[in-house]
């Protein structure tokens, strides 16, 4: 209550400021009448008395000043008073306004645009009901160990889905491919999410034989549907399957991720025992239900994992799920993004400091020269604190002016940001400047005010009165100044050698990861992924000769060299796994078979990318049949499970198939999974199988979504339309989708580590010309402040080289500790980019000595025309004026 | 500021609180009141009454509203608030006891150390 109304009268105070002053006087006035007119009826003349009360009343202005700061507007006052007056010195001081106010927007400008996507990314809500309560659970269950999980877990209402599959749409127009995830039915009520139009699943819509519906996402309902509403109810094929259009998603519903377009039934199915336990391994979201925390659904799902193995038709592995967990489902979602977000967040920061380290260093050498302005405000009775006050409100000021700058700066710097970052980054389209993100800009603003503000106005303000106001020479105070700018000098080198050596070593990495040989030759290379319906290769041989018809008929294209069809294109983002039983090689009981990356590849392909074979043969026409049991291994995998000895002749069986298949070759290794590793780490080797009706997926199928490669000599658009016209001419119902060339593939392969290097070289580029500023500043101050001293040393005789060393010394003084503290801090720091290096040591000696080579060139350079101007001093004028 | 301008500030606001609990008062009326139930003994600086009847009403210990004065003109009178009223017990008290406290000391003889 007392402090309400305490708040509340502040707040009166504030907002009628200027009725309140009015009142003030009526008040005042009121009481000087009263008093005056008493003393008229005591016979006083009415002159007199007015006189008389004005006299006992005393200082009727005092009086106001003590009734502002009792009701706390004295405080208002003052502000308004000092941010006047700021913005007065800065109309009088153009340049250095400039100058600050740019340097701060660059760094603060860096800072809006990264903490937008730090805020986007990490810290915002999903956009979700009751977010707080939602949960991933580390690990992933087929489906048989979902349903069990679902019906045991009392701490979550839990949730699988599955990302990745695609599904042809047909029937209307081009046939399209769209990219699918496969729910449980209570996903989008663990989720909290309504559709915009119709429903979505209900208890029991995800059971074998009642699940043939399907919602939508908003744009595939706008683009292809043309947002018709009259959608509901009716039917679309999906995989040559007719599925009910149950409901549309809003446009802000983007889970599992941004490219959903489809949400379908699981389809849990107990009697297709191999689809049931090992088809699909599902991540699980759920919601805590009221109540409960995530350590106890922590604990919960760690006994449900003890229990769940025994549930499965065969053994299953002792590691499999072992490090399982509930984390937030925010958390689980951002995966290694975070420490990547970290590391700008962090040479964003260097770059603010910088940026501090410059203004102060300007505001400093104001500072110097207002010493006079401010030992005349003190001479008049402005106390100390009240000149720091003053000092700092406009170093505030200035931090808010160059915030302003800096927030249109990063509305550009985020559509840059989105630009480079790899699209599929999660929730890069929640990243937007918000009132979020400008409150966090204007508490930034007036940290970095008071930052860079506070070492100038202490100073300024500590400028001993007398001195100032009448030493004669412009050399006073400089000794306590210039030592400060000096370390201010050496911290700015040093910072942005510290941002230098980050983007070496990132940009080395990169240089290395692009020379890595990817075993294979994109050079004129085009795919294509060309899927027809699964059913359509329910009957092997239909498939085949459908890809066989296609090849042929590409060949026959002038200017194609060869063609030919891979399930699995390298780089191109999708695994093939299958467990591989190998002759005379036993799998010790409790152990899983070893899981091998699966390539099934028409007999030109190891032609068209130019992938050598190493022993034995590669595969001919004549494998191009069910006959041909035979497979290829990669060199590594050879090495692997064949130490020392040849692996042709012998044989494997694929996990569930009855006949061996004979190893005929060893091709060269290929860095199928990324351009670092051949396979992921959990892949044990590598085979190819050629593609032949000879079932090589689970439960007898063969891969229906392959995708075409072709070597021509012909211009990629003209390939292009070559290709559409091909598949279009051969089956209107099978969509061709991601057309790119291998070029392209290899290269969409790097850009995350391509954005983080572009990022980095973009901070360290900032870093550099803020430092380069920062350098020149401080030196060109010190010439014009001993231009003086210059003059006399050169009429007294030194030579010119002698000044040239005045002035190289200090700036080799920064440079050299600048340098050396980079260094030092680096090899403290770098470890932290350790994770986003390939190829290269956090330590390494070549991109340490060249960012000291290449900071020492720029100091060198920032030196150059502070030197020119003490070098041409001449000593007449300097003498005369000083 | 030094201490004996504090105790007469402290003073000085107990005396408006008790003023203003009798009726609701002008800032002059509070002046004449004390005044003249002091009996003219305490004489108060006009100037320092102000900035006190604001601090008081910031405190939420007053309330104040524009009324009619006596000879029919606008005048800001002050009236208590509950808060006020409790805050007047306590300084009363505390007064009281004080008062007790330092009368005890000054009236000790040699004989009862």
């Amino acid at each position: 209550m007392k402090v309400w109304s305490r708040i509340g009268s502040w707040f009166r105070a504030m907002l009628w400021r200027s009725r309140m002053e009015s009142d003030m006087d009526a008040e005042l006035r009121f009481h000087l009448e009263a008093f005056a007119e008493d003393l008229v009826q005591n016979g006083v003349s009415r002159e007199e008395a007015l006189r008389r009360a004005r006299i006992e009343f005393g200082g009727i202005e005092r009086v106001k000043e003590e009734g502002r700061e009792a009701r706390g507007t004295r405080i208002i006052e003052t502000l308004l008073q000092d941010l006047r007056y700021g913005a007065r010195v800065f109309r009088k001081s153009p340049g250095f306004t400039a100058v600050a106010v740019l340097t701060l927007a660059l760094g603060i400008g860096a800072n809006t645009a990264i903490f937008s996507l730090v805020d986007g990314i990490l810290l915002r809500p999903l956009p979700f009901r009751a977010p707080q309560n939602l949960v991933s659970i580390t690990g992933t269950f087929p489906r048989g160990g979902f349903v069990a999980m679902r019906e045991q877990m009392q701490s979550l209402d839990v949730s699988a889905y599955f990302e990745g599959h695609e599904f042809n749409l047909t029937g209307r127009g081009d046939p399209l491919r769209l990219t699918g995830a496969l729910v449980s039915a209570e996903f989008f009520s663990v989720l909290g999410a309504r559709p915009e139009l119709g429903r979505s699943f209900y208890p029991g819509d995800d059971i074998a034989g009642r699940d043939n519906y399907v919602v939508l996402s908003h744009s595939l309902w706008h683009e292809r549907f043309g947002g018709d509403p009259s959608i509901l109810g009716r039917s679309i094929e999906l995989e040559g399957v007719s599925r009910e259009v149950i409901g549309v998603m809003p446009a802000e519903f983007v889970f599992p991720s941004a490219k959903t377009q489809i949400w379908l039934p699981l389809h849990n199915d107990p009697r297709d025992t191999v689809a049931y336990w090992a088809g699909d391994f599902m991540p699980v979201i759920g919601r805590l239900r009221p109540g409960t925390t995530i350590p106890q659904a922590r604990a919960e799902i760690r006994m449900f994992q003890s229990r769940v193995p025994k549930l499965f038709p065969w053994p299953m592995p002792a590691d499999w799920n072992a490090d399982i967990s509930v984390v937030e489902l925010r958390t689980g979602m951002v995966g290694d993004m975070r420490s990547r977000l970290y590391l700008l967040f962090g040479a964003v920061g260097v770059i603010l400091l910088i940026a501090c380290v410059n203004v102060a260093n300007l505001a400093l050498s104001r500072a110097a020269t207002r010493e006079k302005e401010i030992a005349v405000r003190t001479a008049m009775g402005a106390e100390r604190g009240r000149v720091i006050r003053q000092l700092l409100t406009e170093s505030v000021l200035l931090a808010l002016l160059g915030a302003l700058l800096g927030i249109f700066l990063a509305t550009e710097g985020l559509q840059l940001l989105k630009a480079v970052l790899p699209a599929d980054t999660p929730r890069l389209a929640d990243a937007h400047i918000d009132w979020r993100v400008l409150s966090f800009t204007g508490g930034l603003a007036v940290l970095t005010g008071l930052l860079f503000g506070l070492a100038p106005a202490l100073y300024a303000s500590r400028a001993a009165l007398a001195q100032s106001l009448n030493a004669a020479t412009r050399g006073a105070g400089v000794s306590v100044s210039h030592r400060l700018r000096s370390a201010l000098a050496i911290a700015e080198v040093a910072l942005a050698v510290l941002l230098v050596i980050a983007a070496g070593l990132l940009i080395r990495s990169f240089v290395a990861l692009s020379h890595v040989d990817p075993g294979f030759q994109a050079e004129r290379v085009l795919t294509a992924r060309v899927t027809p319906n699964q059913e359509f290769c329910s009957d092997p041989s239909r498939c085949v000769s459908f890809y066989r018809e296609l090849l042929g008929r590409f060949q026959a294209v002038p200017g194609v060299h060869s063609a030919a069809v891979v399930n699995t294109l390298p780089l191109g983002g999708r695994v093939a796994k299958r467990s591989l039983e190998i002759e005379n090689e036993a799998v010790a009981p409790g152990e899983a078979m070893p899981l091998f990356w699966m390539d099934v590849v028409t007999p030109d392909y190891l032609r068209v990318m130019k992938i050598p074979v190493v022993a034995g043969r590669g595969f001919t026409s004549a494998d191009d049949s069910e006959n041909a049991r035979v497979a290829l291994v990669t060199a590594a995998t050879a090495r692997r499970f064949w130490p020392g000895r040849s692996p042709v002749g012998t044989h494997v069986r694929l996990s569930g198939d009855t006949g061996w298949r004979t190893v005929v070759g060893v091709v060269s290794d290929v860095r199928a999974y990324d351009l670092e590793k051949n396979a992921p780490d959990w892949i044990n080797g590598t085979i190819y199988f050629p593609y032949a009706s000879n079932a090589t997926l689970e439960g007898g199928r063969i891969p229906s979504d392959m995708t075409v490669v072709i070597q021509s000599s012909l211009e990629p658009s003209q390939l292009q339309n070559v290709l559409r016209r091909t598949i279009a001419g051969l089956s209107p119902e099978v969509p061709a989708s991601e057309v790119k060339l291998m070029r392209a593939v290899v290269s969409e392969s790097v850009s995350t580590p391509a954005s983080t290097t572009v990022l980095f070289v973009a901070f360290a580029a900032l870093a550099l010309v803020l430092g380069i500023v920062g350098i020149y500043g401080v030196l060109s101050y010190l010439v014009s402040r001993r231009t003086r001293e210059i003059g006399i040393r050169l009429a007294l005789g030194a030579q010119r080289r002698d000044v040239l060393w005045l002035v190289m010394k200090e700036g080799a003084k920064f440079s050299l500790f600048g340098i050396s503290l980079g260094l030092l801090s680096a090899l403290g720091v770098t470890r932290l980019l350790a994770s986003e290096l390939f190829g290269v040591s956090p330590f390494d000696p070549v991109t340490f000595l060249a960012a000291a080579v290449l900071m020492a060139s720029v100091t060198l350079l920032a030196c150059y025309v502070p030197t020119r101007r003490a070098m041409r001093v001449d000593p007449m004028l300097a003498l005369r004026h000083p | 500021m030094d201490k004996q301008l504090d105790l007469l500030q402290g003073t000085l606001d107990m005396l408006i609180l008790k003023a203003v609990s009798l009726g609701p008062l002008h800032g002059y009326g509070i002046l004449l009141r004390i005044q003249q139930i002091s009996k003219d003994r305490l004489e108060i600086q006009q100037g320092s009454l102000y900035p006190a009847l604001y601090r008081l009403e910031h405190q939420g210990w007053i309330a104040s509203e524009w009324g009619e004065s006596e000879n029919k003109r606008k005048a800001k009178y002050y009236t208590l608030t509950a808060a006020g009223k409790g805050r007047l017990q306590a300084e009363t008290d505390n007064w009281n006891s004080m008062a007790d406290v330092i009368r005890g000391i000054l009236g000790t003889k040699p004989e009862e150390v």
